[in-house]
C-alpha cells in the first residue's frame, strides 16, 4: 500500500500507529547503514571479514586445562572436591538402591506415591517399576534413579536458595529474572560443552549439567511464591508483632507452599530430560542404553531403553503433581513407610537375587525390530496412493527443508539482522531488539552462519508445522468439552516426557535425517501449544463472549473477533514457546542425521575436538536467545501500553 | 438556659481537640499534627506550601500524593473513637500509622503517653504484640491454618507454650462465637465467620487498644449488623478501648462513642454522633449527614427549650438528657403533654411537641436557633 493513495488524515493516523514508527524509523537506519555494509563486505552469506576464530585459543585453553587437570589448585581443591563429591553421593544413592533390591525400590516407590499423591500413582510406581525390570533394564534404571535423585536434590537446593534471595530481595530479583528467562530458553544441549570443558566426560559433569538446567524452574518458582504471598496476610502477621523469621517461616513460606511444590516437580521432570541427554557427555543408565542403540539405529533397543524413561517420567510426575493439598501427614507415616520398605527389601532379599531376576525378563528388542524391519519394507515407500514415510521424509526435506534453507543461506547477512531487528521490535521493546540482533550477530562473528541457518530452517519449517497443527486441534479442543476430555491424558503424558524419548519412534517411522528431526520437534512441542492456546481460548472473559453471542455473532464470529483478540497473550507465548520448544529438539536431532549446530556439537563431544563443539554450542546458545526475543512479547510494552 | 450542661462542640478546627464529654484519665493514643505523604523525598511536604497545592498539582510538581494532612486526636480509655471518610480519604492510612504498619512522615503519636515514632524494632514489635491488635477488612488470616491455630498465631509468635496458646485460644474461639469450628480452614468458613476469626486473633493477646480497618465493610448488611453488636458489646462491657475506621455513616453512628470525619487526608470534624448529625462543622458534613434519622440520634438535651414557667419543672414526665428524640416523641406522644429533661435533681428544660418535630423536620433545635435553620 503506498501513502499516496491515502488522504492525509489517514496517513496521519497510520504514523501515529507505533508499528508503523518503529518500521519507518529501522528503515531509516537501515538506508543508511545497509548500503555502507554492503559496499564494504558485501552481501550473501556473512562476510569473512567479521568472524573471529576462536578455535585456536579455545583449543589451548581445553589443552591446559587437560594438561592441569591433575595438578593445578584450581581443579585440585575445588572443581576436584565438586566432583568427588558428586560422584560419592551417586555411589551412596546407588549402593542403598541396591541393598533394597528390585523389591524394595519398588515397594518403597509405590509407598512413597501413596503417601504423596494416593492410591493411583502408587499403583502407576508399581507397574512402572515392574515393567522397568521386565524390560532387562532394571540395572540401568537404577543408575538413572541414582543419578537423578542426587541431581534433583542439588537443584532443589540450590534453586531454593536462589529463590529465597529473589523473593526476599527486590534488587536479587531483577537480577536474577532476565538470567533464569533466558536460561530456560536455550536448548539443553548448549549446557553440555561448558562442563565438558571443565570436568571432562563422566558422571558428575552430568551432573552439573543437569543441576544447571533442572535448578532455574525451582529458582523461579519459589521466588515468585515467596513474591505472591497475599499482602492483607502479611500485613496481618506483621500487625501482630512477628520478627522477619517468623514472617518468613510461618505466614511467607507456607502460603508459597503450592509453587514449591510446582517448582520440584518442573525441577524433577527437567532433571530427567537432562539426565537423559547427558548420557552424550557420560551419564550412564538409560539415556546411554537409547543414545548406544541410536547411533547402532537399533530401534528395538533404543525402546527397550526408552520406554523405563517414560515410565520414570510418569512415575516421577504423577508422584509429585498430586501431591495433597492441606493436610500435611504426620511425621509416623514416613517411619511406617520407612519400616514397610525395609521389611519388604529384607523379604526380597531372604527370597532372592537382588537385581531384578533373570527369567523375569521379556527381550523386546528383536521383536521390535522386526516390525521394523516389516515397516521399512511395507511402510517406507511405495503404498498406493499416500506414498511412504520415507516418501513423505524425502518430499518435506526436499520441498520445505531445502528450499528453505537455501533461501536463508542465500539471504544477505544484513537482511536477515533487518528482519530479525524488525520482528523483536514490533513484538518487544528495542532493547529486545538488540538483544535479538547482538546474538544472531554474534553467530555471525564466530563463523557459524552457515550451520546455524541449517538449524534456523529446520525450526522454522517445524514450528509453522506444529503451530498450524497446534492451533487447529486447540480451537477444537476449546470448543467441545469432549475433545478437551480426550485430550488432556494424551497432553499430560507428552508434557511429562523427555525429549530425548521422540527420537526413538520417529527414528523408526522415517529413517535418519532432517525430517525426523522435524518430526520428533512437531511431537515435542505440539502438547505444550495445544494446552497454552486452548487454555488461552476457554479462560476468555465469558462475559465478553456471552455479550458477542447475545449480539447474534457465529461461532466462527466468536472466535476471531473475541476469542482470538483477548486470548493474544496466550497466543504469543504458544508460538514462543513453539519455538524454543522445536529449537531444543533440532539441536538434539543433530543425534540422528539432523546435521547442522546439532551436530557439530556431538562430532566435537565425540572427536574430543571442544573447541567446534563449543563454539557450536555458544551458536546454539545465541539461536535460542535469539529466537526466543523475536518472539516473546515483553512485559514492559504490555505495562506500557496499558 | 441550663449554663452547666454541656455544651457540644459546634465546630473543630483541624487539629483542634473536640471538647471532652466526660474525659476519663489520660488518652491511650495521643495524635499531633500527623502526617503521611507518599511519594520520593516526602518530608519535604509537609508544613511547606506544598502542602496547599491540589492532590492533583501536588503529584505533577513533586511525584507525592498526601494521604494524611496534619491530623491530631486523642482516644480516650474505654472509647470507641471512629474514624469515618469514603474511601481515598486516608483513615486506612492513618490507622495503620498508629502502630507504624505505615510509617508516618511527620507528627507525632503516643501511646499512654509513649512516644510510638521513636520506638526501636523490638519496642515497636512489643506494642503490636500486647498492646494494640488490628482487625482487617479482608481478614488477612492464613489458609493454612486451622480457626484454632489461626486464633493462637499472635500468640506463637509471642512465643508462648502451645498448650497454653491453644487454651487461650479456644477461649476466644467460645467467645466470638465460633465453638465447634476450632478444626475448620479459613475457606470453609463464611466471611462473617472468618472476620470472627480475625477478632478472636486479635483479642487473644488481649490487648489493650483494638484497631478495627473498615472490618465489616466485605459483610453481608445482616451479618453486618450481628457483628457491629458484638463489637459494641466488646466495648461496653469489657471496657476496652477501640479506633475504629469504617466508611459507612451508620456503622460510625451505631458503634461510635466520638467520630472523626476525615476528607482529603484532614480531619474536618471530630465529635459525638450526636455533634456531628446536630451541629454539622460544614457543607460536606452536612451533606454527609442528610439521610440520617436525626430523632435516633440527637438527644432531648438538643431537643429540649429553656423552662418556660415554674410550673413547668413540676409536671411531666422526666427524661434523662441522653434520651433520644425518637424516645422522647413516644413518651410525648403517650402522655400528650411537655415531658421535662431531668439530670440528678436538676430541671433542665422541656421537650414538647413542637421542639421534638423540629429536630426530625431539621430545622434548627430547641430554642436555639442555628445559622443552617435559616438556610
Amino acid at each position: 500500500m503506498s501513502s499516496t493513495t491515502m488522504t492525509a488524515p489517514a496517513r496521519a493516523a497510520v504514523l501515529r500507529h507505533r508499528a508503523v514508527r518503529k518500521l519507518l524509523l529501522l528503515a531509516a537506519v537501515a538506508a543508511v547503514l545497509v548500503p555502507l555494509a554492503d559496499a564494504r563486505w558485501g552481501s550473501g552469506s556473512w562476510p569473512h571479514a567479521l568472524t573471529v576464530s576462536l578455535d585456536g585459543p579455545l583449543k589451548s585453553t581445553s589443552t591446559w586445562i587437560i594438561d592441569n587437570r591433575d595438578s593445578h589448585w584450581l581443579f585440585l581443591y575445588f572443581f576436584g572436591h565438586i566432583s568427588g563429591a558428586i560422584i560419592t553421593a551417586i555411589h551412596a544413592v546407588y549402593v542403598v538402591l541396591l541393598a533394597l533390591g528390585w523389591a524394595g525400590v519398588t515397594a518403597g516407590a509405590a509407598l512413597l506415591a501413596w503417601r504423596a499423591a494416593g492410591v493411583r500413582a502408587a499403583v502407576t510406581a508399581l507397574l512402572s517399576f515392574a515393567v522397568c525390570g521386565a524390560l532387562g533394564m532394571w540395572v540401568p534404571t537404577m543408575r538413572t534413579l541414582a543419578l537423578m535423585i542426587v541431581a534433583v536434590a542439588a537443584s532443589v537446593a540450590v534453586g531454593a536458595l536462589l529463590g529465597l534471595a529473589a523473593g526476599l530481595s527486590d534488587r536479587v530479583f531483577r537480577g536474577l529474572r532476565p538470567v533464569l528467562d533466558t536460561m530456560q530458553a536455550l536448548p539443553a544441549f548448549a549446557y553440555l560443552l561448558p562442563v565438558v570443558l571443565v570436568f571432562g566426560i563422566g558422571v558428575a559433569p552430568a551432573v552439573l549439567a543437569t543441576v544447571v538446567y533442572a535448578a532455574p524452574p525451582m529458582a523461579r518458582l519459589t521466588a515468585l511464591g515467596l513474591r505472591g504471598t497475599d499482602p492483607g496476610v502479611l500485613e496481618a502477621v506483621d500487625s501482630l508483632g512477628a520478627t522477619a523469621r517468623q514472617r518468613l517461616l510461618t505466614a511467607r513460606l507456607p502460603l508459597a507452599r503450592r509453587e514449591l511444590l510446582l517448582g520440584v516437580n518442573q525441577t524433577i521432570m527437567m532433571a530427567l530430560s537432562m539426565a537423559v541427554i547427558a548420557s552424550v557427555i557420560g551419564a550412564d543408565g538409560l539415556g546411554d542404553r537409547v543414545y548406544q542403540a541410536l547411533s547402532t539405529v537399533d530401534v528395538g533397543s533404543a525402546l527397550a531403553a526408552g520406554i523405563p524413561i517414560v515410565l520414570l517420567a510418569i512415575v516421577f510426575d504423577r508422584t509429585t503433581a498430586g501431591t495433597r493439598q492441606g493436610r500435611t501427614p504426620p511425621r509416623s507415616a514416613w517411619a511406617v513407610l520407612a519400616a514397610a520398605t525395609a521389611v519388604v527389601a529384607v523379604a526380597g532379599r531372604l527370597l532372592g537375587s537382588q537385581s531384578w531376576p533373570d527369567g523375569w525378563t521379556v527381550a523386546i528388542a528383536a521383536p521390535v525390530n522386526t516390525a521394523k524391519d516389516w515397516m521399512v519394507d511395507h511402510l517406507y515407500s511405495g503404498l498406493p496412493g499416500i506414498g511412504g514415510t520415507a516418501d513423505w521424509a524425502a518430499h518435506y526435506t526436499g520441498w520445505v527443508l531445502d528450499p528453505l534453507r537455501s533461501g536463508l543461506q542465500g539471504l544477505p547477512w544484513w537482511a536477515a539482522l533487518l528482519i530479525v531487528a524488525a520482528l523483536a521490535w514490533l513484538i518487544g521493546t528495542w532493547r529486545t531488539a538488540l538483544t535479538a540482533v547482538l546474538s544472531l550477530a554474534l553467530i555471525g562473528v564466530l563463523g557459524r552462519w552457515d550451520a546455524s541457518m541449517d538449524t534456523l530452517s529446520q525450526v522454522l519449517a517445524a514450528v509453522a508445522v506444529t503451530l498450524v497443527l497446534g492451533f487447529a486441534v486447540a480451537v477444537a479442543a476449546a470448543r467441545s468439552p469432549r475433545v478437551e476430555r480426550l485430550l488432556r491424558p494424551v497432553l499430560d503424558v507428552c508434557q511429562t516426557m523427555p525429549q530425548f524419548v521422540y527420537l526413538i519412534p520417529v527414528v523408526a517411522l522415517f529413517g535418519v535425517g532432517r525430517a525426523p528431526g522435524a518430526a520428533a520437534a512437531i511431537v515435542y512441542a505440539l502438547p505444550a501449544v495445544v494446552r497454552i492456546v486452548s487454555q488461552g481460548l476457554r479462560q476468555v472473559n465469558p462475559g465478553a463472549l456471552e455479550s458477542a453471542r447475545s449480539l447474534g455473532a457465529t461461532g466462527g464470529q466468536q472466535l476471531r473477533q473475541v476469542q482470538f483478540p483477548l486470548a493474544r497473550p496466550e497466543l504469543l507465548l504458544a508460538v514462543n514457546q513453539a519455538v524454543v520448544l522445536v529449537l531444543s529438539v533440532v539441536i538434539i536431532a543433530g543425534l540422528v542425521g539432523g546435521g547442522a549446530l546439532g551436530y557439530d556439537v556431538v562430532f566435537g563431544l565425540a572427536q574430543g575436538d571442544l573447541a567446534t563443539g563449543l563454539v557450536a554450542g555458544v551458536a546454539i546458545a545465541c539461536l535460542g536467545l535469539m529466537l526466543d526475543r523475536v518472539t516473546q512479547p515483553t512485559k514492559g510494552v504490555r505495562d506500557g501500553n496499558a | 438556659m441550663a449554663t452547666d450542661g454541656p455544651q457540644p462542640t459546634d465546630r473543630v478546627s483541624d487539629g483542634a481537640l473536640a471538647a471532652a464529654d466526660a474525659p476519663s484519665g489520660p488518652p491511650v493514643f495521643a495524635v499531633r499534627n500527623l502526617w503521611k505523604v507518599f511519594g520520593p523525598k516526602a518530608t519535604r511536604i509537609p508544613g511547606t506550601e506544598l502542602a496547599e497545592l491540589s492532590p492533583e498539582a501536588l503529584r505533577e510538581q513533586t511525584g507525592c500524593t498526601v494521604a494524611v494532612r496534619d491530623v491530631s486526636f486523642d482516644v480516650r480509655p474505654g472509647e470507641c473513637f471512629v474514624v469515618m471518610g469514603l474511601s481515598g480519604s486516608g483513615k486506612s492510612t492513618l490507622v495503620r500509622c498508629l502502630t507504624r504498619l505505615i510509617e508516618p512522615t511527620s507528627g507525632a503519636i503516643a501511646i499512654d503517653g509513649e512516644d510510638v515514632r521513636g520506638m526501636d524494632k523490638s519496642a515497636l514489635r512489643n506494642l503490636r504484640r500486647h498492646r494494640a491488635a488490628m482487625v482487617f477488612q479482608h481478614f488477612g488470616l492464613l489458609p493454612h491454618r486451622t480457626v484454632l491455630d489461626n486464633v493462637a498465631y499472635g500468640l506463637e509468635i509471642q512465643g508462648v507454650g502451645k498448650a497454653e496458646r491453644r487454651a487461650r485460644a479456644a477461649e476466644m474461639v467460645e467467645k466470638v462465637g465460633l465453638a465447634g469450628m476450632e478444626g475448620r480452614r479459613p475457606s470453609q468458613l463464611s466471611g462473617g465467620q472468618q472476620q470472627r476469626v480475625g477478632l478472636a486473633r486479635a483479642l487473644a493477646a488481649d490487648p489493650e487498644v483494638l484497631l478495627f480497618d473498615e472490618p465489616f465493610s466485605a459483610l453481608d448488611p445482616l451479618i453486618r449488623r450481628d457483628m457491629q453488636e458484638e463489637v459494641v458489646r466488646l466495648n461496653r462491657e469489657e471496657g476496652r478501648t477501640m479506633v475504629f475506621i469504617t466508611h459507612d455513616l451508620s456503622e460510625a453512628l451505631r458503634v461510635g462513642h466520638r467520630i472523626a470525619l476525615m476528607r482529603g487526608g484532614r480531619v474536618v470534624q471530630c465529635g459525638t454522633p450526636e455533634e456531628i448529625v446536630g451541629s454539622p462543622a460544614d457543607d460536606y458534613v452536612r451533606d454527609f449527614v442528610r439521610d440520617v434519622p436525626r430523632e435516633q440520634v440527637l438527644s432531648v438535651r438538643r431537643a429540649m427549650r429553656p423552662l418556660g414557667d415554674a410550673h413547668e419543672a413540676e409536671s411531666g414526665p422526666a427524661l434523662h438528657p441522653a434520651t433520644t428524640v425518637a424516645e422522647a416523641i413516644e413518651t410525648v406522644a403517650r402522655t400528650g403533654g411537655p415531658a421535662r429533661v431531668v439530670e440528678g435533681e436538676r430541671c433542665l428544660g422541656v421537650v414538647d411537641f413542637k421542639s421534638l418535630l423540629r429536630v426530625v423536620a431539621g430545622l434548627g433545635t430547641g430554642g436555639r436557633t442555628e445559622e443552617k435553620a435559616a438556610a
